[in-house]
């Protein structure tokens, strides 16, 4: 038996897979917020706009990486493929965010003549149903996060790939990278409510850091006791510096240690706003190494 | 309906790569790129002095349970009535799902570099006119007229057997289900339709 790495997806689609659940995550975790905490309107409006942002230059990665951009429409025709789901997942999020985001540009004094070429009657419209797009929003992101992980996982041949742990391990990263991000946002922000947002934020993400570590620690567990190509890849990872010292240390333990002394110690000073946002770049840089390696370490297990 | 398929007796193939030649002629494949619709694999096994050649040759196996066409979202790739797998080239985006769904490694990608070369090579007879993804097609054309694909009908050694697997009196139904033919990764479900006697 040989195992052979799979030459076919390569950084690019690592980067839209990384976008795709940054931008997805960063719009459902800040429609959550805003559903559940009502924090403040312009921060949300950045991070909605910026989660566009991510998912629109995560699709030029992958449109970049096709053979006939230009006929990306006939991706519609073939509803048991996930890239069709993935075309209207995308295709709702940015329906919502942007029915969500144009109220809440009103508070920008700057942007407010730009909103105001909107007919009254939708806007006002669009204000009313703002939380029933924040709510249809969340349901967008989180079914972009989770399609990221579904799309690589039907490949019946890489058994490492081909395994229900792999969406969840994305979905669960995706959101640790969109908190992260939000956090990040919010050491920015003027806002007085701000740094109780920070202090979710962190709660959350420390979370969602310690959930994706059990959900790996099943997944590498699972892999190294099938007798597959998915053993295989799991060895290759544990041998990959840049994996295990990269993205498992720099990218998961070390901004949890971060967000945990933060958390119980540190009452979100001025000071402290340099290590909160070392901790959320390095999340950020973690959530794509992850996937880059994961889809390097891709082995097809050939019969010859 | 036929249920076209192939058997490949290892017994006989000698890995003269006569078949190779034989597709990429006919189907116009980009063997300046060393891409191949069928490929004969040639590895040695064991150590020295007990060393082993083995020989595998392999194309699309036209699986009854396509995860190349499940995953294609454009409809590209679709299943003849004969359930021989085809891209329409047209409709192909080149987004390489099918590529990542194939178990076979069956498929590879006719790039603009490809299509370049061919036109030059093959002018107004080229059969590539855009990028796509491409793979064997079991000569469709060649079988719609009564002829079997190029590389069986070349074979020197009649390694290539084919025809329709539902016909009780065709060679390929004897043979996939005496149980010595065999296909290729049968735990994964896809149900090839080109079947290998061991050597
Ligand atoms: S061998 Fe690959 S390309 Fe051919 S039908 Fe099966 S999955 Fe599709
Ligand atoms: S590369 Fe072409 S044939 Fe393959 S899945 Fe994409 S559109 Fe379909």
């Amino acid at each position: 038996m040989s195992f052979v790495h799979q030459e076919v997806w390569h950084w690019q689609i690592a980067t839209y897979l990384f976008l795709g659940g940054l931008g997805g995550a960063t719009f459902a975790i800040g429609a959550i917020l805003h559903l559940f905490e009502g924090c403040d309107r312009k921060m949300l409006s950045i991070a909605v706009l910026s989660g566009m942002g991510f998912m629109g230059i995560g699709t030029i990665f992958l449109l970049a990486d096709m053979l006939q951009p230009m006929k990306a429409l006939y991706a519609l025709t073939n509803p048991s493929s996930w890239i069709f789901w993935g075309v209207i997942f995308i295709n709702f999020y940015f329906l919502m965010a942007t029915v969500y985001v144009i109220p809440l540009l009103r508070s920008w004094p700057k942007l407010v003549l730009i909103v105001e070429i909107i007919p009254d009657p939708i806007l006002d419209l669009m204000e009313r149903f703002n939380r029933l797009a924040a709510l249809g929003g969340s349901a967008a992101g989180f079914l972009v996060a989770i399609y990221t992980g579904l799309l690589i996982s039907a490949a019946p041949a890489i058994s490492f790939w081909n395994t229900p742990a792999l969406p969840l391990l994305f979905v669960i990263s995706a959101f640790s990278t969109g908190a992260a991000y939000l956090l990040l946002l919010s050491t920015f922000s003027k806002n007085d409510y701000a740094h109780k947002i920070s202090e979710k934020l962190e709660q959350l993400d420390a979370g969602l850091i310690v959930t994706e570590l059990i959900i790996l620690g099943a997944y590498f567990n699972f892999a190294f006791f099938l007798p597959t190509g998915a053993r295989a890849s799991a060895a290759e990872l544990f041998e990959t510096p840049f994996f295990v010292f990269g993205f498992m240390g720099a990218g998961l333990l070390l901004p949890l240690a971060i967000e945990t002394y933060s958390i119980f110690f540190s009452k979100h000073s001025k000071q402290s706003a340099g290590v909160v946002i070392t901790a959320s770049l390095l999340v950020l840089l973690g959530g794509f190494l992850l996937r880059y390696y994961v889809l390097h370490a891709g082995l097809y297990q050939y019969p010859w | 309906m036929a249920r076209y398929g192939m058997v490949m007796d290892m017994r006989a193939c000698v890995g003269c790569q006569a078949c190779m030649a034989a597709c990429s002629m006919e189907n116009q494949t980009p063997y300046w790129s060393e891409k191949f619709r069928t490929h004969v694999e040639d590895s040695a096994h064991g150590e020295y002095p007990n060393v082993r050649r083995e020989l595998l040759p392999r194309l699309c196996m036209h699986c009854e349970n396509t995860p190349c066409l499940s995953a294609c979202p454009t409809g590209a790739t679709y299943k003849t009535e004969d359930g021989i797998v085809r891209i329409n080239y047209d409709r192909c985006i080149g987004c390489y799902a099918c590529m990542i769904a194939c178990p076979y490694d069956a498929r590879y990608p006719y790039d603009g570099d490809d299509v370049e070369k061919a036109e030059a090579l093959y002018g107004s007879d080229c059969s590539h006119t855009m990028p796509h993804v491409d793979k064997c097609s079991f000569c469709e054309h060649r079988v719609k007229s009564g002829l079997e694909p190029a590389c069986a009908a070349t074979c020197p050694t009649g390694a290539r057997i084919f025809g329709d697997l539902d016909d009780p009196n065709s060679e390929v139904h004897k043979l996939s289900v005496s149980g010595i033919a065999r296909p290729l990764r049968a735990e994964l479900g896809t149900s090839p339709k080109v079947f290998y006697i061991p050597a």
